[in-house]
């Protein structure tokens, strides 16, 4: 096999491990929804989903959802679909928490996740605990500061344009 | 996305198990404590306490390693922080190296988000969602607003001292830089002992800054939806999530995305902006 050969075998392969991953990730329709053959409102209608149809997700984009249902693959409003998470939380980050924000008054609900006890590569309260202060490491993170001019040249670069657009209170800007 | 109650945030150099008495710090607070010890905080102030607890956090944790990645991740936030209120801040943006799924916001201008969050993103309209959100808590001041909360309360006995040494200090006149560095890190250091860090901020406050980071993307020529989408990523999200990652740290992703919902048609009409996968695909290459 070529090089080139192989490298678009390696794509391929790739590219369908990628797809059969996200084809594993279940959701429901959490209301009676159009599928798009377009993730836009323009789109054509392909079918009408009924509420809680069972969905295997493909790809996400914007506001748009690709999904295979019962074989038929289109695009659904992201805000009309319902996603199956488990999230394996630590027991002890979970527990305190959960004890300190009714502490605090705050109104948190509880997490529609479930709690377990996980090990993850990843920051451990006994890091956080034990951390002291870095001044090299802040140094090195101001270092790579943008400033306005390489932000504006970077913005056109990917062809972002300002808009105008109201602020939550209502103001303009 | 954390990011970030000051929970989002602060939770670095804080340590999850707290193992402080809230009834003898309460105690403790309301003998303290004085009306005039908690005003705004200067400018001075939360340059100083941003950087002071930059340094604590990436104390916890590495900055990762790609100086290319670093400065992409600047240059979307720097963007974006110019379509804010605050646009004259000293903006950093550090990646850290961790699988830990988070972001985190200090005052000052400060934002951090770990390499475990980028690499489940998938465009660059994510990233300017998430990033988005972190600007929002420095616009607003959340972070230092929990942690006034906090003086007057349950953290009385630690922080609330040095904040009311800062009343005293501050009648004496405006404290210079060299003061306020050294104040600063009096508070960085009692709040890393009292795991401020791994705090959820309000939830109003979380939907506040999900309402307002839509915004500063879509001002900054973005796809609306990038948030959205970053949010249903862990909504559909599989796998372990420690006492710091985003789901210890932030109400719940689809209650997140139930808020948005009510508010994204109103800019419903900037959807065709630029999502920018390939850009992001290429400046993001983590295993």
């Amino acid at each position: 096999m070529s090089a080139m050969g192989i490298r678009i075998a390696a794509f391929l392969a790739a590219t369908f491990l990628a797809a059969a991953a996200w084809a594993q990730e279940q959701a429901f329709t959490s209301r009676s929804t159009e599928l798009k053959d377009l993730g836009s409102p323009s789109g054509r209608t392909i079918a009408t989903l009924p509420e809680n149809t069972p969905v295997k997700v493909i790809a996400r984009g914007g506001g748009w959802t690709k999904v295979d249902a019962n074989g038929q693959q289109g695009w659904v409003n992201v805000f009309h679909l319902r996603f199956a998470a488990t999230v394996e939380k630590s027991s002890s980050g979970g527990g305190f928490l959960g004890g300190l924000s009714g502490m605090l008054g705050g109104n948190r609900q509880a997490q529609s996740t479930t709690i377990a006890t996980t090990g993850i590569r990843g920051l451990s309260p006994e890091d956080l605990k034990n951390a002291s202060p870095n001044p090299e490491a802040l140094a090195k993170a101001e270092s790579y500061r943008a400033d306005k001019p390489a932000a504006e040249r970077f913005a056109r670069d990917g062809k972002l344009a300002s808009a105008s657009v109201d602020t939550p209170e209502g103001g303009h800007r | 996305m954390r990011k970030i109650v000051f929970a989002a945030l602060l939770f670095a150099c804080g340590l999850a198990q707290a193992q402080f008495d809230i009834g003898r710090a309460l105690d403790l607070g309301r003998k303290i404590v004085t009306s005039d010890a908690f005003k705004e905080f200067t400018p001075e102030q939360e340059l100083a306490l941003g950087e002071q607890l930059t340094a604590c956090f990436l104390g916890a944790s590495p900055l990762h390693p790609d100086a290319n990645l670093q400065r992409y991740v600047n240059r979307v936030g720097k963007w974006l922080a110019l379509h804010s209120d605050r646009p004259d801040l000293p903006w950093t943006f550090a990646v850290i190296d961790t699988e830990t799924i988070n972001a985190f916001a200090m005052p000052g201008g400060y934002v951090i988000v770990s390499s475990g969050l980028l690499k489940h993103l998938s465009s660059e309209s994510e990233l300017a969602g998430v990033l988005g959100h972190e600007i929002a808590h420095v616009v607003k001041k959340h972070q230092l607003q929990a942690i006034q909360s906090a003086a007057k309360g349950d953290l009385a006995s630690s922080i609330g001292k040095d904040l009311a040494s800062d009343a005293i200090a501050r009648r004496g006149g405006n404290m210079v830089a060299q003061e306020a560095k050294t104040w600063a890190s009096g508070i960085a250091t009692d709040l890393l002992k009292e795991g401020f860090f791994l705090r959820p901020l309000d939830r109003s406050m979380e939907f506040e800054a999900d309402q307002m980071g839509v915004v500063i993307a879509t001002r900054s020529g973005y796809d609306p939806y990038g948030l959205v989408g970053a949010l249903e990523m862990l909504a559909q999200y599989k796998g372990g999530g420690d006492a710091a990652s985003i789901f210890s740290t932030h109400p719940p992703a689809a209650d997140r995305m139930a808020e948005l919902e009510k508010f994204l048609p109103s800019v419903e009409r900037f959807a065709g902006q630029p999502q920018l996968e390939g850009r992001f695909r290429q400046a993001v290459q983590l295993k």
